[in-house]
């Protein structure tokens, strides 16, 4: 197929064209430089071209590509798989669980990969419902962090259950045993809202992905060119085709939001409806919701300054204001973090229940309190010191530290609500530290499983979604008003 | 009666791809016969086409029917087939209906949009009649189905309208 | 006290028997007769098959995860030099009326017997999510961290009324419902009741000063019926609404007495 590099089609004759060669024209010209090159939106190259380029860094490995592929394939080997298989085959015991700490690490993994799953949610969902622009390159790139990391939360389930052979029992199908799993259960609630998720989550990463694979296959040769082809199942890009597709990502994108939300929140309730002292907290609902926001969202950092530093022509699509945009909403979610966490710490230590009381103190002055103030200077003091300023906010690098900094403070929160609350119970003869074992090479297995994966599919599925891009470049253009330009919007769709 | 044959014409940009139709629909060719594949999604009064009908909400809510019944048989349904006592809740607990209810409702509503689109779209479709790959690299074709005896004056037509090119294809539109 | 609950009037048999009278089988524990000596706790690791633990790892006793069904407790009061002790405190399953550890298990291995009034432990359907033994405000759940083996000849001492567990499985104490079926059928197959004091579980029967009394709660003329009304009587964590089917009699030592 010919690549021919011509303009889009704009609804709006391109800027810069009229040129008089007038002074205040050309400062004009000169801003207009300006935005071109720092807003996506406006700095619109042919469609040709970005398929190019989506093609090109898809395709492109070089070797220290593949030497990360095999050692994390090696540490999900040995680190993940085998060591489940040791789990399984001896028993919990190989764990750090005991009495009264019976929920560990794989809780505080499970919690923390849907979490994570949330940002990418957000992004497609919720950024596209209030239609805001700046998330069109990088919808896809957080989607895939939902659904991948919806497998890992699903496979640290799994890890922590005694006779994990037998879990299909939960599945709600009729069976000879005529017996139906106990709804009245949190657990149950779980399986429930977090297949609806995950499914829904796959599917809604699939939809706007059939036209990018029609574009791939028309690019392609060989096996990628047959798996494009059943992955775009013959679509054309037809006016029907696109009215479906796009009522279906319409209904998918409102209709996720409160599945989104519903997750999260029926995960704290398997916290919240047990009478542990430091669980059974009313708030923990929206408290769980923000903490996703606010960990996912750092992920998404993370994996963008990853993207574009590694693969081609990342550059392009993935620019200063996406990092400047996120950092504001990654500052805005962290203050509404801190208002949950404040009212989550104050309740107990106001009141005089002594359980809740010996918690509180337990958390901050234990032998675990190092994680207690990991998380606050992670979740609230680095955020809060740097976020605010623009330049700093618009440094890549420096985005992806928070990311880091941000998941272990959320990481520290989880396991303070996890292993670190349960060491307290009612009764002070029953209280002891946990001390994770198998759980700690376990868990960096699931990190390097969810790398692993996330590799794979930037090299199978073209990461940016270019129609998308497309579609908002072909909206955006300046418009003069009064002596200056200024970006216009069209509601095209 | 004569004979039929397909032309396809493409465009690089809306206004010259709605001139195109424009001039389609004064030669007498009706919407029926022509047929745009584009490689965004453009709205239909851009280019002067009819406004398309989609099934896909109304299959949505099929599905969230049969997921809301799902979610109601499990919390409800169940405990009647097989009741069990557990402590402090009845055995029909509401919230928890609530929760299942919702969550059933919605996989059902968005499972089913998703096979919609499948449906509607007659996906798989790998025998698709007519395509122009240049579609994804932004162009706009319009393919129109026209008696023999207007082909001249259709191709002229398209290419005074800005057709980068016209060529004929062995197609039958939808 | 009253607790408002919501009634389920079309189907009586709905809830988990908490609120008709106080329960069935229940039990009294004198805690000033007492005296930590932990017969309860072999005789009921006899009768119940209880996996010993330690083999496998010794370190596993020391990180909590021995199997007590029934446990003594100690506790003191004071700073080291001037510690006192308190009674000891036999804790094993309340057999809560309004058990948390039942509503949150997900495939009902931990449910309500409308029979016995007891909580019910299922191994064969346990998949070991754990969640009934964080939800227990007693702490007195035990799961199997591992397989524990029996080396010949000890899988001889087995008692046959008792299935065995794998390693996943949560267990507590049951009461020793083994012999509450073995008394209740006799009675049955004599045409009568069951007298009181005919079933008696491996703890009661084991302890030396018979501080541990197990009869049926609502039969007014029991023995553990009128022991539970003494004075010295208090429930553990009751304000939990758990409505535990046990009776502590204070003894001398806790609160600061001389006993």
């Amino acid at each position: 197929m010919a690549v021919t590099a011509n303009p889009l089609p704009h609804a709006h004759p391109s800027p810069g064209n009229t040129g008089t060669g007038k002074p205040e024209e050309a400062g004009a010209h000169h801003e207009e430089h300006e935005n071109h090159s720092e807003h996506l939106m406006l700095d619109p190259k042919p469609r040709g071209e970005m398929n190019a380029m989506a093609m090109e860094s898809m395709l492109s490995t070089n070797w220290k590509f593949w030497v990360v592929i095999v050692i994390l394939a090696v540490i999900v080997g040995y680190g993940f798989f085998y060591q489940w298989a040791i789990l399984i085959i001896e028993g919990q015991g190989v764990a750090g669980v005991t009495r009264p700490d019976y929920w560990g690490l794989f809780l505080v993994d499970v919690v923390f990969w849907i979490g994570i799953s949330h940002a990418g949610t957000f992004i497609s969902a919720i950024l596209r419902v209030m239609k805001v622009e700046a998330r069109r390159p990088f919808t896809r790139a957080a989607e895939l962090m939902t659904t991948f990391g919806l497998v890992q939360a699903g496979l640290s389930v799994f890890l922590h259950l005694g006779r994990v052979w037998l879990t299909y029992w939960m599945i709600p199908l009729p069976n000879q045993r005529t017996l139906w799993p106990d709804f009245h259960s949190p657990l149950m609630w779980d399986f429930m809202a977090i297949t609806t998720y995950l499914l829904s989550s796959t599917m809604y990463l699939f939809l706007p992905l059939i036209p990018d694979a029609a574009m791939a296959r028309d690019r392609s040769t060989g096996w990628r060119k047959l798996f494009y082809r059943v992955l775009a199942l013959g679509f054309r890009g037809s006016e029907r085709e696109w009215k479906h597709l796009g009522t279906a990502m319409n209904i998918f994108a409102v209709a996720i939001i409160p599945v989104m939300f519903s997750v999260h929140t029926i995960v704290s309730w398997d916290f919240a409806m047990a009478s542990r002292p430091g669980w059974s907290s009313t708030v923990f609902g929206p408290y769980f919701v923000i903490g996703a926001l606010h960990s996912g969202i750092s992920a998404v950092l993370l994996v963008l300054f990853i993207i574009r530093s590694t693969m081609k022509h990342m550059e392009y699509f993935l620019r200063l204001e996406h990092f400047d945009f996120l950092g504001k909403l990654s500052l805005v979610i962290s203050m509404a973090w801190a208002y949950f966490y404040f009212n989550d710490y104050i309740v107990p230590w106001y009141g005089g229940d002594v359980a809740d009381k010996e918690l509180l103190h337990f958390q901050e002055h234990g032998p675990a309190a190092w994680i207690w103030y990991t998380m606050l200077i992670c979740n609230i003091a680095i955020p809060w010191l740097i976020l605010w300023n623009k330049n700093w906010r618009r440094t890549p690098w420096l985005m992806a530290f928070i990311g880091i900094a941000v998941n272990i403070g959320m990481y520290a929160e989880r396991y303070i609500i996890v292993p670190v609350s349960v060491t307290v119970t009612r009764s002070p003869f029953i209280a002891r530290l946990y001390e994770a074992a198998i759980e700690i090479p376990i868990t960096i297995g699931m990190f390097a499983f969810f790398l692993l994966l996330y590799m794979l599919a930037s090299r199978l599925i073209p990461l940016i979604p270019i129609w998308e891009v497309e579609e908002g470049q072909a909206a955006h253009s300046l418009q003069k008003v009064g002596k200056a330009d200024i970006v216009t919007l069209s509601e095209l769709e | 009666m004569s004979e039929n044959f397909t032309l396809v014409a493409l465009f690089q940009d809306v206004n010259h791809a709605a001139e195109g139709i424009g001039k389609l629909h004064e030669l007498g060719i009706d919407d029926h016969h022509i047929d745009v594949l584009s490689g965004i999604p453009i709205k239909g009064s851009i280019l002067g086409r009819p406004h398309f009908k989609t099934n896909v909400p109304r299959i949505g809510m099929v599905g969230a029917g049969l997921g809301l019944c799902l979610g109601l048989f499990f919390l409800q349904g169940t405990p009647l087939l097989y009741p069990l006592h557990v402590g402090g809740q009845g055995l029909f607990p509401l919230p928890p209906t609530l929760i299942i209810s919702f969550e059933m409702t919605m996989l059902g509503l968005m499972g089913f949009s998703f096979l919609g689109v499948f449906i509607e779209s007659s996906f798989p479709a790998f025998d698709a009649t007519h395509y122009a790959p240049e579609v994804s690299d932004g162009k706009i074709a319009v393919f129109c189905n026209c008696p023999t005896d207007l082909q001249e004056q259709v191709t002229n037509a398209l290419t005074a309208a800005g057709a980068e090119s016209v060529r004929p294809v062995e197609a039958h539109l939808p | 006290m009253s607790h408002p609950h919501e009634h389920d009037h079309e189907h009586p048999d709905s809830r988990a028997n908490a609120e008709e009278g106080s329960g069935k089988w229940g039990m009294v524990i004198d805690q000033d007769l007492c005296t930590g000596c932990q017969a309860c706790v072999a005789a009921c690791a006899m009768e119940n098959n209880i996996s010993f633990i330690g083999d496998v790892r010794e370190s596993d006793i020391a990180y909590g995860r021995s199997m007590q069904w029934i446990r003594i407790e100690r506790f003191w009061e004071g700073e080291y030099p001037n510690v006192s002790m308190t009674d000891y405190q036999p804790m094993l399953c309340q057999q809560c009326g309004n058990a948390p550890c039942e509503p949150v298990c997900p495939v009902f291995a931990s449910v309500h017997s409308s029979a016995e009034d007891l909580n019910l432990q299922v191994y064969n359907r346990c998949i070991g999510t754990r969640y009934c033994a964080n939800n227990c405000p007693y702490q007195v759940r035990e799961f199997n961290w591992r397989d524990w083996p029996l080396p010949e000849p000890m899988n001889h001492r087995l008692n046959p009324d008792v299935t065995v567990r794998q390693r996943g499985v949560m267990e507590k104490c049951t009461f020793c419902i083994q012999r509450i079926h073995v008394g209740e059928n006799l009675a049955e197959s004599e045409g009568r009741e069951v007298h009181d004091g005919e079933v008696v579980p491996a703890c009661a029967q084991a302890c030396p000063a018979d501080a541990i009394v197990f009869g049926r709660l609502d039969d007014h003329e029991s023995e553990v019926s009128k022991k539970a009304l003494n004075g010295r009587g208090y429930r553990h964590l009751e304000d939990l609404n758990t409505l535990p089917r046990i009776t502590y009699l204070k003894g001398g030592s806790t609160h600061g007495g001389h006993g």
